[in-house]
């Protein structure tokens, strides 16, 4: 930003990221702030790509297994699940029952991890560290839960294609149910503090408003188009594992703001609790998996589940092989950026942090779009060295055009 | 009606808690049973079949020739490269592999990362 | 005789009650703060340097004092060196009026209470200099701020200091605290509690502590006007930030909780005072760790019309009470 223009027009260019404390991840948004005043928002995303969806052509369907959960560290039983039941989709198995509704039960422990993460990162978005440091205390339990069940904190490898791989035996019921218990009690109390807090609704009433309308315009999903009165819910409308059969209901706010969207999720968290101990009651007996042939005839597919962020999409495609041909994953996070940039205009500056971290974004879930190679028409699967080889080599060639493009822009 | 200082009563409720921290490298933390630790592998089990390298995500598994046992060839575990997902435990018909709830597992040196017979 | 009395008001001014003991007393309270901070959010705080981790912050102002020092091109050379240390040396020179061995401060003149307004009124001056100078995007939000919030805070604080004075009829801290001993035998807190608690929220906003850390909200611009500061300069800031908390907290305690007066033994006041002072701005510093740890970060717009809007009116019915109490003649 030059210096005359800063006189000229008395508006100010705001850098937020590639590194910025109200986010966790890397990608870059500037700000033109007139004052304490949001005039406009542009953003560039890309930074944490990691050319996951080529890596997948490269890898058998077993080896993906552990690859999508690894897209993202939050929602990784979201991934998993959603990889593992689109597989089997395209293998055309079913998995029995038991391990249908295990796998459920990890989805929604899952969100109740997710959601009461995002609940603490937005009290520290408005600077209330203190409600932070407790959420997050109080999201251990559903952390230990989930590694007494799988084996680890964060990526749980329950899926596979098939079924799960962990049986849950009587003794370990109880202890979650324990769990449960306590995570209800808290869980409720937050939403009781999040509703009678003064500083918390001065900062979250009225704020980032993105009306009904814009939601449906726009493409929003997840708890971000609940917030915003839009009545989707991929758990309902387009059931999957065992959700035609738990009970639950799809929680709805119509505000249009903050406040809306840390409400749909406490009240999603509560839910989940109930959802989580209706599983564990009528858990049914029998097999958790069922065999899976290595090798999947040509076919495609297009799967989709309710991540704790939205509405999160699969494609794969089969050729005859043990490696699926082409991988395509859509995030909630792309289908929330738009929004988000619509919710910030028009702000203060102060509200940027809670706003964007109100979509509950995840931006290395959304950075894999890749450029396709129009003109050639050859395909070709290539592993991970040559993939490397191949950069490098690139870079050789290219590295300097593309460092002087980049400075032009 | 909404007030300030909802979370009082629960501040000075933990002045005469215990805090929840984990006093972690000074008190080890127990990990659960069950938990995807470091590999342990008994090569008197193992028949050399190497499913584990071929269903190994992340290449941590190299099936290397092997002269002192047996076998043709046998694993060697990087566990550098490792992402714990105990896929080889799973695809081992042999039960040769098993991960063990040891986690501490950072090193200086790449080299010393490996687990061979 | 003179080279004596001379030595002594030297040493008084270096070691004890002046700059070694306030600076030490700071690193104290800021420890005290941190692990109240913890407590309150269940978490251990400094645990490891010195017993309890006392010592961390000296250790982190002595890490700090020898980190790399960075002066960036864009900004201005001298303001950006000079502000770290003018900030230090001037809220080194209030404590010097805060009463802590004695009834009164190592300096004590008439009017001193203005003075030592004036002059803490500077640190917010010098904070928004701190900002400009060093030219840096965040810092200029944050020096906006910085100007927004001084102009929120000020006037209650100083009305609230004024309530004070009307009640004792002296601008001199050092009478401020006789009266209290000698005439009202109470602590001012019992015929001024409004002002004490208006005192205490505008202090909160004065320490940029939450709710009121607007002008460095760590989430929304990094470190606002302190981003560019680093090694030395940092240090420095931070140390003054610490005297500052010890002097909000002592000037609480000489205008409300009666000085550093308390039963003593005759003959060894200075010591017993010096633990009565410690332990009123201790019970201070609670009251204020308590209310940082309650609330989340209030927006600026919010905070200036918070304090305009409540605060000073408030202040001013708290001044006419006073008046009408000395019309009444009960104080």
């Amino acid at each position: 930003m030059l210096e005359e223009e800063v006189e000229e027009k008395r508006v100010f260019k705001i850098p937020v990221g590639p590194q910025h404390p109200a986010l966790k991840e890397f990608e870059n948004f500037t700000f033109t702030v007139d004052g304490e005043k949001v005039i406009d928002v542009d953003f560039r995303i890309g930074y944490t790509h990691r050319g996951i969806e080529k890596l997948a052509e490269s890898k058998t369907y077993i080896q993906n297994l552990y690859l999508c959960e690894r897209i993202c560290g939050i929602c990784s039983a979201a991934h998993q699940g959603c990889y593992a039941q689109t597989v089997e989709e395209l293998a055309g198995i079913t998995a029995p029952p038991r391990g249908v509704y295990i796998r459920t039960l990890i989805w929604e422990l899952e969100r109740i991890h997710s959601h009461l993460l995002w609940l603490g990162v937005a009290a520290h978005e408005i600077g209330f560290d203190t409600l932070f440091m407790l959420i997050w205390r109080d999201r251990e339990v559903v952390m230990s839960l989930l590694e007494m069940i799988s084996g680890n904190r964060v990526n749980y490898a329950m899926s596979t294609v098939g079924g799960v791989r962990r049986d849950i035996s009587d003794e370990l019921k109880h202890k979650i149910l324990k769990g449960l218990d306590v995570l209800e009690e808290r869980t409720k109390y937050y939403k009781e503090v999040c509703m009678k807090e003064q500083t918390i609704l001065a900062r979250a009433a009225n704020v980032g408003i993105l009306s009904k309308e814009k939601t449906l315009k726009l493409n929003a999903v997840g708890p971000t188009a609940r917030a915003s009165g839009v009545d989707v819910d991929i758990r309902r409308d387009d059931p999957y594992g065992a959700y035609d059969e738990v009970p639950f209901e799809v929680i709805v706010y119509d505000t249009c703001d903050v406040l809306a969207r840390i409400l749909v999720r406490v009240d999603e968290t509560i839910q989940s609790i109930l959802m989580s101990r209706w599983i564990l009651e009528n858990l049914p007996s029998g097999e958790i998996r069922t065999k899976f042939a290595r090798k999947i005839a040509e076919n495609e597919v297009l799967g989709r589940v309710e991540a704790p962020r939205g509405e999160l999409l699969y494609y794969i495609k089969s050729n005859g092989t043990d490696k699926p041909e082409r991988l395509k994953v859509r995030t909630p996070t792309l289908a929330n950026l738009l929004p988000v940039a619509e919710m910030l205009k028009g702000g203060y500056i102060a509200d940027i942090p809670i706003v964007l971290a109100g979509i509950d974004p995840c931006f290395a879930c959304m950075d894999r779009a890749l450029f396709i190679d129009e003109n050639s028409e050859k395909t070709w699967v290539w592993d991970k060295e040559q993939l490397r080889i191949y950069s490098i080599k690139w870079y050789k060639e290219h590295g300097k055009e593309v460092v002087r493009e980049r400075w032009k822009q | 009606m909404p007030v300030p200082g909802t979370l009082e009563k629960e501040l000075l409720s933990h002045i005469s808690k215990k805090p929840a921290t984990e006093m972690y490298p000074f008190v080890k933390v127990e990990v659960p049973e069950g938990y995807r630790g470091k590999i342990e592998f008994n090569i008197e089990k193992c028949i050399g079949c190497g499913l584990c390298s071929r269903d190994c995500p992340a290449g941590a598994i190299e099936m290397v020739e092997d002269e002192r046992t047996k076998l043709k060839k046998r694993p060697k575990f990087i566990y550098s490269r490792c992402l714990y997902c105990a896929q080889c435990e799973e695809s081992c018909p042999r039960e040769a592999i098993k991960l063990t709830r040891e986690f501490e597992l950072a090193d200086y040196d790449k080299e010393r990362m490996v687990i061979d017979v | 005789m003179e080279t004596i009395e001379l030595l002594i008001l030297i040493l008084k001014f270096i070691l004890f009650p002046g700059a070694l003991f306030c600076i030490a007393y700071g690193w104290f309270l800021e420890w005290f703060d941190r692990k109240l901070y913890a407590r309150f959010q269940n978490r251990i705080g400094p645990l490891l340097t010195g017993p309890k981790g006392v010592l961390q912050p000296f250790a982190d102002f002595i890490k700090l004092l020898a980190k790399e020092d960075i002066t960036p091109a864009g900004a201005d050379k001298f303001g950006f060196t000079v502000t770290p240390l003018l900030t230090l040396v001037v809220s080194l020179f209030t404590l010097l009026f805060i009463p802590i061995a004695s009834l009164s401060g190592i300096l004590s003149l008439s009017g001193d209470l203005l003075l030592v307004l004036f002059i803490s009124t500077v640190f917010g001056l010098l904070i928004m200099f701190a900002g400009y100078f060093s030219g840096n995007r965040f810092s200029i939000v944050g020096t906006e701020r910085t100007g927004l919030q001084f102009v929120a805070y000020e006037i209650p604080f100083a009305l609230s200091v004024i309530s004070v004075a009307l009640a004792t009829r002296s601008l001199e801290i050092v009478n401020i605290v006789t009266y209290q001993v000698n005439t009202l035998k109470l602590p001012l807190i019992v015929i001024v509690p409004v002002a004490f608690i208006i005192y205490l929220i505008s202090s909160l906003a004065k320490l940029e502590k939450i709710p009121f850390d607007v002008p460095e909200a760590e989430t929304e611009i990094v470190a606002g006007w302190q981003v560019e500061y680093s090694g030395k300069k940092l240090a420095f800031f931070r140390l003054a930030t610490d005297l500052k908390m010890v002097f909000v907290s002592g000037l609480a305690v000489a205008l409300f909780l009666g000085g550093p007066y308390g039963p003593s033994i005759p003959g060894l006041e200075p010591v017993f005072y010096t633990i009565w002072f410690i332990i009123k701005t201790l019970v201070v510093m609670f009251i204020l760790s308590n209310l940082r740890s309650l609330f989340a970060r209030y927006r600026i717009d919010q905070v200036v019309r918070g304090f305009w809007k409540y605060l000073i009116p408030f202040a001013v019915l708290q001044i006419l009470a006073v008046q009408l109490l000395i019309f009444l003649g009960v104080i």
